[in-house]
């Protein structure tokens, strides 16, 4: 679902991301670990077209992202670190309108029910967002995932700064969208997070993807020692 | 998908108290310059009215009097107020309303309010164009700065982005978003406005009203789209919303303050115009020498010799015509060449210094918008021309009347004529029909052209810089 074959991007002859090969199935979680910098954000740039690639290309659902931008972004849903909304509509009229602008159409009943099963219920789903705290964002930023059938999910970070409960429900919501057949690129600094939801990890640095596990070889320790490791070379 | 931004578009703005406070001062203040026009509009029209008829009382009422003393007692033209000009009172004040038509002269208007206002009246006056062509194209910055960086800073952007919304499929919405934000405050308005032109005009002329209305709703609808779209353009390409402002912000000011007063000064000195003591001096003088190059004493010796050759008798008591009739109206046809010149040669003058309004305007399209304001209110200087024209027109034939009345009527002796109120009934009253909407459009191309250049020009200047758009 989710494939890069070379995938590469330079800035001004330095290269941010070398030649990437990935492939994430329906129903995968892949976990992308490294130090800031590392390139994970740039490969979830390139899969959102946001950048161009140097060299080597992205598809998602076998639809290449730089010559079908907008089809391609009809199978994605995206989750930032901060789940950024109009602060003067409330969560349910958020989620209303972000879920329009892909041509899908649900009633009230439809989108408040989207809302509770990515954990926000009423009456906060009625509150302007304002006044939302980061977990609420982030929950209404699955709203969106969830309501939009998304087959491929693109997560930057979306647990950091979340408190220990609203990351593990946060986790339990992305097992819940992985079981239903979405496939799912998170990048996070959380190995814990990482172990606990992801099927596999991968461990980047520099540009380069160094290492990658199916989690369930690993515990939590052999993770983090695997990952130290990378990052003392 | 782009109805559903600009729903959302709106949404925001209405529920944003910046948007419900400045727009409820621009709703006022329009609202406030409308009805003030039309009650000026009310009182200055009935003024006129009463004036002009008064005038034409005295006229038929002046008794028996020798025909050329009624040419010198000369009856006042009041230029008649268009219904529009209660949005846009153009340039009423400095131009005058009112002309004394009198023998041997095309005077020069009268009663001009610009005189009588104070320093402080003359900064500024409150118009439905100057709410118009100032604080919406401000409240239209205001509205529109962030459309793009906001999104860009807030994060937003990625998020719609992401969703395979099309860079300028959020351009239009964003664009209709704001227009529809304007809909709330200037379709109101615009009802008000109708209302008070419906007052003000008398039953039909509503109707001779209407083209007019229509080319300047059509105007206004330009500029304010171009404004839009500079906006957004301006929005999708600065750096971040602070940059997009003060861009806007410093366009605003340029376009609506500064570039007015510029082009002013600019065209004074590229087609210098003379002033107004030296216009009359330059007219007297030429009076003097004559157009033919002959001394009035000169020219009436030299009539005389033509009409007694002409008539086969040796002196003017002989003639079958009354010489001094003759004279007279000689000395206007005379007159009348030196006025036509002075004055196209004045026109022409203020005909360039408009075209340097226009030059400039291919920049500041402020100035584009002033011109088609005032033209379709039938507040500007060609209008006031074509005024002029009608007036002197009208002068003239009551100067011929008066002077073929002396020829042909009275007596050869020198013995003293008086007409009585049958020759005063002859000179029909002062009728002016005021230019049409399709002549005004005509006048107004360049202006027309500019506005609709700049719109369909920052249209696609908002669509190629949302393009480009950055979402970092």
């Amino acid at each position: 679902m989710l494939q890069t074959h070379n995938l590469s991007k330079s800035y001004d002859g330095k290269v941010a991301l070398h030649p990437l090969n990935l492939n994430i199935q329906p129903g995968e979680i892949f976990c992308l670990l490294g130090a800031n910098g590392a390139g994970k954000t740039t490969t979830i740039n390139l899969f959102l077209n946001f950048i161009q690639p140097s060299s080597g290309s992205a598809t998602i659902g076998g639809l290449d992202v730089t010559q079908k931008p907008l089809e391609s972004k009809k199978l994605l849903a995206y989750i930032p670190e901060q789940v950024m909304l109009y602060k003067n509509l409330t969560g349910l009229e958020n989620l209303k309108y972000f879920t329009s602008l892909t041509g899908a159409e649900h009633s009230a009943g439809q989108l408040a029910g989207f809302l509770e099963e990515a954990g926000l219920a009423r009456p906060d789903a009625d509150q302007r967002v304002g006044a939302y705290s980061k977990g609420m964002r982030q929950k209404v930023g699955i709203a969106i995932a969830i309501a939009k059938k998304a087959r491929a999910l693109l997560l930057d970070e979306p647990t950091s700064g979340l408190d220990p409960k609203a990351s593990n429900e946060f986790s339990a919501v992305l097992k819940k969208l992985s079981a239903s057949g979405s496939a799912i690129l998170m990048a996070t600094h959380d190995l814990f997070r990482a172990k606990e939801t992801g099927t596999r990890v991968g461990i980047m640095k520099h540009g380069h993807l160094v290492a990658s596990y199916a989690t369930a070889e690993l515990g939590h320790a052999d993770l983090e020692r695997i990952y130290l490791e990378h990052m003392q070379d | 998908m782009t109805l559903l931004i600009a729903r959302k578009e709106l949404t925001e703005m209405v529920r944003d108290g910046r948007f419900r406070v400045s727009g409820a001062i621009v709703f006022t203040l329009l609202a406030g310059a409308l009805l003030l026009g039309w009650q000026n509009y009310r009182e200055v029209n009935a003024q006129h009215t009463a004036a002009q008829q008064a005038s034409r009382a005295q006229w038929l009422n002046q008794g028996k009097k020798n025909p050329h003393s009624a040419a010198h007692y000369g009856v006042y033209a009041f230029k008649p107020k268009m219904p529009l000009s209660l949005v846009d009172h153009g340039t009423d004040s400095y131009t005058g309303v009112a002309v004394w038509l009198e023998a041997h002269k095309q005077n020069e208007f009268k009663y001009r309010p610009a005189q009588d206002a104070t320093a402080v009246q003359r900064f500024g006056e409150l118009t439905g164009a100057t709410v118009l062509q100032l604080l919406v194209p401000l409240l239209i910055v205001l509205l529109s700065f962030n459309a793009f960086s906001g999104e860009r800073e807030l994060g937003t952007l990625r998020q719609l982005l992401s969703l395979g919304v099309s860079q300028s499929q959020l351009a239009t919405g964003k664009a209709l978003g704001v227009a529809a934000s304007l809909g709330l405050l200037l379709v109101p308005a615009a009802l008000i406005g109708s209302l008070a032109i419906t007052a003000a005009s008398g039953q039909g002329d509503i109707m001779a009203s209407l083209p007019r209305v229509g080319w300047m709703a059509l105007s206004y609808l330009l500029y304010f789209g171009a404004f839009v779209g500079v906006s957004l353009a301006v929005s999708a390409w600065a750096p971040s919303s602070r940059a997009a402002l003060i861009i806007l912000l410093g366009f605003w000011m340029v376009n609506g303050l500064i570039a007015p007063r510029a082009a002013s000064d600019l065209a004074k000195v590229l087609k210098p115009s003379p002033s107004a003591f030296d216009f009359d001096q330059q007219m007297q003088l030429a009076l003097a020498k004559g157009s033919d190059g002959h001394e009035a004493g000169a020219r009436a010796k030299m009539l005389e010799t033509e009409l007694l050759k002409k008539y086969k008798v040796d002196k003017a008591e002989a003639l079958p015509v009354n010489m001094l009739g003759v004279r007279l109206q000689d000395s206007e046809n005379h007159g009348n060449e030196i006025f036509d010149q002075s004055y196209a040669a004045l026109w022409d003058t203020f005909s360039q210094q408009n075209r340097v309004h226009q030059l400039v305007a291919l920049v500041a399209p402020g100035l584009a918008i002033r011109s088609l304001s005032m033209g379709f209110a039938g507040t500007d200087f060609p209008q006031h021309t074509h005024f002029a024209t009608a007036a002197e027109e009208y002068r003239r034939t009551i100067q011929r009347t008066m002077n073929d009345e002396l020829t042909y009527q009275a007596p050869n002796t020198g013995a003293p004529y008086m007409a009585n109120n049958d020759l005063w009934q002859k000179v029909s009253p002062f009728q002016y029909r005021a230019p049409s909407a399709t002549w005004v459009a005509g006048q107004q191309a360049p202006s027309l052209g500019i506005v609709g250049v700049w719109f369909a020009g920052s249209a696609l200047m908002a669509a190629w810089a949302a393009r480009r758009v950055q979402v970092y």
